[in-house]
């Protein structure tokens, strides 16, 4: 134990260097993994899916038997959690899928524009406690288990000298209404009553920012938590658009997770390649811009390089078709062109369910060599 | 001159000029087929802004509604609609994936810049393409995805229309998140659109008229 202690302290502070983007010996590699790791072990998507211990352990388990990595980025997995984050129905193995399918997002509009009214007038709190309980049938029982589970997660991780970047995950406004109204619906209501979305967007932010307080500091150990986004990406929005609904929001989260003394870790999925120098607004040698392979990585070093420390960014079409050989080519091109100061190797996202193990095992081990 | 009005008034977004615009007309006694060419027109405008990032996703998303509120002005049967099209799709999201926000906004999209769009929907089997492809008879197949896992069924939904003997009569177009020109050569598709923009150019270019 008292090896693993130092081993987690030792880790922690190759994490804290590399945000701070001061020099490493070397460059840390900390990929993301959920479905992926039933493989790996020999579990099903449905007993995962349905007991979250087990879900924590296959990860730990799966991870580590691959390689040497520096740290997870969540401490386990729950799909009901992507309820809670985008105001959307999932659907899950072995409930309403098949048991080896795995889970996926309904985008429905569940949310109307009368809600924005709904939630300017009283609250987002009072509203999704009606949404919850007639829209997405008491997600908070489905997730209840996970949260129970959470700081067990932790200390498992920690147990084998390994951090964990990230407690969980924090967003803006825009995501959670947009998952809810389906983004066409969505960016139709931005365009066509900005005024009415934007009140509701404001009324949201003290339930969220609550929330985001009351996530770190129920995880005092881990690391960060990651400020999410996917639709929020600059591919889909105009510039207009996201200078009003998107960057100020994240501007504030990133704030409250610094005060709380958090890692805010940008999970930033799509294409961010237009806003990417809007970031260096954002303070500098304190946050973490994890990207998929849709953003241009190299593009984001030379421009946020001395401002920001980048995670990435092995893409899944790669880790699902490619040869241990391309992985390990492509793995070790971004350890060179992006380190050895301000760079964590990972995987674009989350590792896929159809990921190649052997590919896998050449990621990391591009870091180790 | 009031060709130019209404496609400069689509391509600059101006919903209300354009609803406006488009009954002007129709009640001047322009035939309501040459208002439809106007808007097609300006779909066009739309899509060369998009494709010099003057406009993004969100832009091509409000143009092909306000397009469609258009439409619903032109009194216009299936026949003659089908004589303004330049092309015809098949679409769906394949087999073990249920996502439809990608292939809805495709869809609309390819309608707009006409391409009649037969939707499949999601999670559509290997057999349900084939049959589509030969009731509709269509140039292109669109197969749209967001998951990993389903680059088999995407590979054996190609291989479904082979066996039937189908495939050298369509072009088939694969987008979606994890999707690209690997994924494209992998499951034998004859092109990778990574937005909806991208389809519309792909779909032009393979029908022979872009």
């Amino acid at each position: 134990m008292g090896d693993m202690t130092g081993l987690l302290e030792q880790r922690r502070r190759l994490l804290r260097d590399t945000v701070a983007l001061r020099q490493t010996q070397r460059v840390p590699v900390v990929p993301l993994a959920n479905a992926f790791t039933v493989k790996v072990v020999g579990v099903s998507l449905k007993d995962f899916c349905a007991d979250p211990v087990l879900a924590y352990e296959t990860i730990i388990q799966g991870l580590t038997s691959l390689g040497e990595i520096d740290a997870t980025q969540q401490p386990g997995y729950s799909p009901w959690l992507l309820q809670l984050l985008w105001n959307s129905r999932v659907k899950v193995p072995g409930v309403d899928l098949p048991d080896d399918t795995l889970w996926q997002v309904e985008e429905l509009e569940l949310i109307t524009p009368e809600d924005y009214d709904t939630i300017i007038d009283g609250g987002y709190g009072a509203f999704l406690e009606r949404f919850y309980a007639e829209t997405l049938g008491d997600p908070l029982v489905k997730v209840g288990p996970y949260m129970e589970s959470a700081p067990a997660a932790v200390a498992a991780w920690e147990a084998k000298g390994l951090p964990v970047l990230a407690s969980g995950v924090v967003t803006i406004p825009f995501e959670a209404l947009c998952g809810g109204r389906s983004l066409r619906a969505f960016v139709l209501d931005l365009i066509r009553m900005p005024d009415r979305v934007q009140a509701a967007m404001d009324a949201m932010m003290p339930a969220m920012i609550e929330g985001a307080r009351g996530m770190l500091r129920a995880f005092p150990t881990a690391m960060g938590v990651w400020v999410g986004g996917w639709r929020t990406a600059s591919q889909f929005l105009s510039p207009t658009l996201w200078e009003r609904f998107v960057f100020p929001y994240y501007t504030t989260m990133v704030d409250v997770v610094l005060e709380e003394g958090g890692i805010p870790v940008l999970h930033f999925d799509a294409n961010w390649n237009r806003d990417l120098e809007r970031l260096r607004e954002l303070p500098a040698k304190k946050c973490i811009l994890s990207t998929d392979g849709a953003t241009n990585i190299r593009r984001a070093k030379e421009l946020l390089g001395d401002r920001m420390c980048l995670m990435g960014d092995t893409p899944a079409p790669l880790l699902t078709l490619g040869t241990p050989d391309e992985v390990y080519d492509y793995a070790s091109a971004l350890i060179r062109d992006l380190g050895p100061t301000g760079f964590i190797l990972s995987s674009g996202c989350d590792i896929p369910y159809s990921a190649q193990i052997e590919n896998v095992r050449a990621l990391i081990a591009a870091a180790n060599d | 001159m009031t060709t130019h009005v209404l496609v400069q008034a689509l391509g600059d977004l101006e919903e209300a000029a354009v609803l406006e615009q488009v009954q002007r007309e129709l009640a001047d006694g322009v035939p309501a087929l040459t208002v439809l060419e106007e808007l097609q027109k300006g779909m066009v405008l739309v899509g060369e802004r998009f494709e010099c990032d003057e406009y993004f996703l969100s832009e091509l998303i409000f143009a092909a509604d306000i397009f469609k509120q258009a439409n619903s002005y032109l009194a216009i049967d299936l026949e003659q609609r089908a004589g303004r099209m330049i092309g015809a799709m098949v679409l769906g999201t394949v087999k073990n994936d249920i996502h439809d926000f990608g292939k809805d906004i495709v869809g609309m999209v390819l309608r707009s810049n006409g391409i009649e769009v037969v939707d499949l929907g999601v999670n559509v089997g290997y057999e349900r393409f084939v049959e589509a492809v030969e009731e509709h008879k269509p140039g292109l197949v669109g197969i749209s995805c967001l998951l990993t896992t389903v680059y088999e069924d995407m590979k054996a939904t190609i291989d479904a229309l082979k066996a039937a003997g189908l495939r050298d009569q369509v072009k088939i177009l694969i987008g979606g998140g994890p999707t690209d020109q690997v994924v494209a050569d992998y499951v034998g598709a004859d092109a990778c659109c990574r937005n909806a923009q991208e389809a519309v150019d792909a779909a032009k270019r393979l029908l022979g008229v872009g």
